[in-house]
């Protein structure tokens, strides 16, 4: 998505972008960024909380406005939770034999699943 | 102190943000995957300024969100990851009726994120708040999907012109971009 950013704002259209990989949107580097301190996924506001929702689009829509110069990132105040030991569990190192047997297993079906549908749109 | 000590890392221990670029490379390697997925890195970056107020612009909402695709498998909340579900090449669907999109084929966090909400990752009804109290002129009356295939020769060679091509066609002013 920071590569589409970077290609429309290379294009004169402005663009902001809500998310949550602070890391990976800043190394790209993009023009503006709302970064929310959330798992993956949920980088326009909590479930079910209309207060987290609206607030980080009002903010979104603001640094459109407000932002001077490229690599403009804005750190939402919203949090996922007063404890932040759910950080630890995104890809956890601390696997079984079993377990990266398992993960090896998933992750090549799925990116089988993925080739497949590729040649298929080639053709 | 090794606050890495006992599995807990120390994003969890100091609540920094978690690097998500260390993380993958270190996952990946531990299931013996040599080839660690290089991320796009640029030291330039471009910038253009809003051209016109906010409030008489017309924004754009770009997603990775997917369609629902009743035949590809699981796709709702605790889904695991569904490649099947993915779509591979930009689309573009109107905002009325509110589309259906799922985030099943996205690499989110399966243990946190429900994905039971799309306001959580697909910000429309929000935006057309934002519209109805006059915060931005309008929304655009379509959205546009952008693939993701680990292909970043794909996104900036095919999808990325395809996306402007729409942004141009509709008039938008300005474009809120939302990955997952």
């Amino acid at each position: 998505m920071s590569l589409t950013a970077r290609y429309l704002e290379s294009n004169g259209i402005p663009t902001v972008i809500m998310g949550c990989a602070c890391d990976i949107v800043e190394h790209a580097g993009v023009a503006r960024f709302l970064f929310s301190d959330f798992p993956l996924g949920n980088s326009c506001g909590k479930p079910g909380d209309l207060a987290s929702q609206r607030g980080l689009v009002a903010m979104a829509l603001d640094l459109l406005e407000t932002a001077g110069a490229p690599r403009t990132t804005v750190q939402s105040p919203y949090s996922w939770a007063v404890d932040p030991s759910w950080k630890d569990d995104f890809y956890r190192l601390d696997l079984t034999p079993e377990q990266i047997s398992k993960a090896r297993e998933e992750f090549d079906s799925q990116k089988a699943i993925l080739k497949e549908k590729l040649e298929t749109t080639r053709d | 102190m090794n606050v890495e000590q006992a599995g807990k890392t120390i994003e969890a221990a100091l609540d920094l943000p978690i690097r998500y670029i260390d993380r993958s490379r270190a996952y990946y390697l531990a299931l013996r995957y040599d080839n660690p997925y290089r991320w796009a890195h640029n030291q330039d970056v471009p910038f253009t300024s809003l051209g016109k107020p906010l409030t008489r612009s017309r924004v754009g909402l770009i997603t990775t969100a997917a369609p629902f695709k009743p035949d590809a498998g699981h796709q709702g909340p605790w889904a695991p990851y569904n490649a099947a579900a993915k779509f591979t090449e930009v689309y573009s669907m109107p905002i009325e009726p509110a589309p259906d999109l799922r985030i099943s084929h996205l690499g989110y966090d399966r243990k946190h994120t429900s994905a039971e909400d799309i306001n959580t990752y697909f910000p429309l009804q929000r935006l057309k708040g934002a519209a109805a109290e006059g915060r931005i002129g309008e929304l655009n009356s379509r959205f546009y999907g952008v693939p993701t295939l680990r292909s970043q020769r794909l996104t900036t060679q095919r999808d990325a012109p395809q996306i402007l091509e729409l942004c141009r066609e509709d008039g938008i002013d300005a474009a809120i971009l939302v990955p997952t």
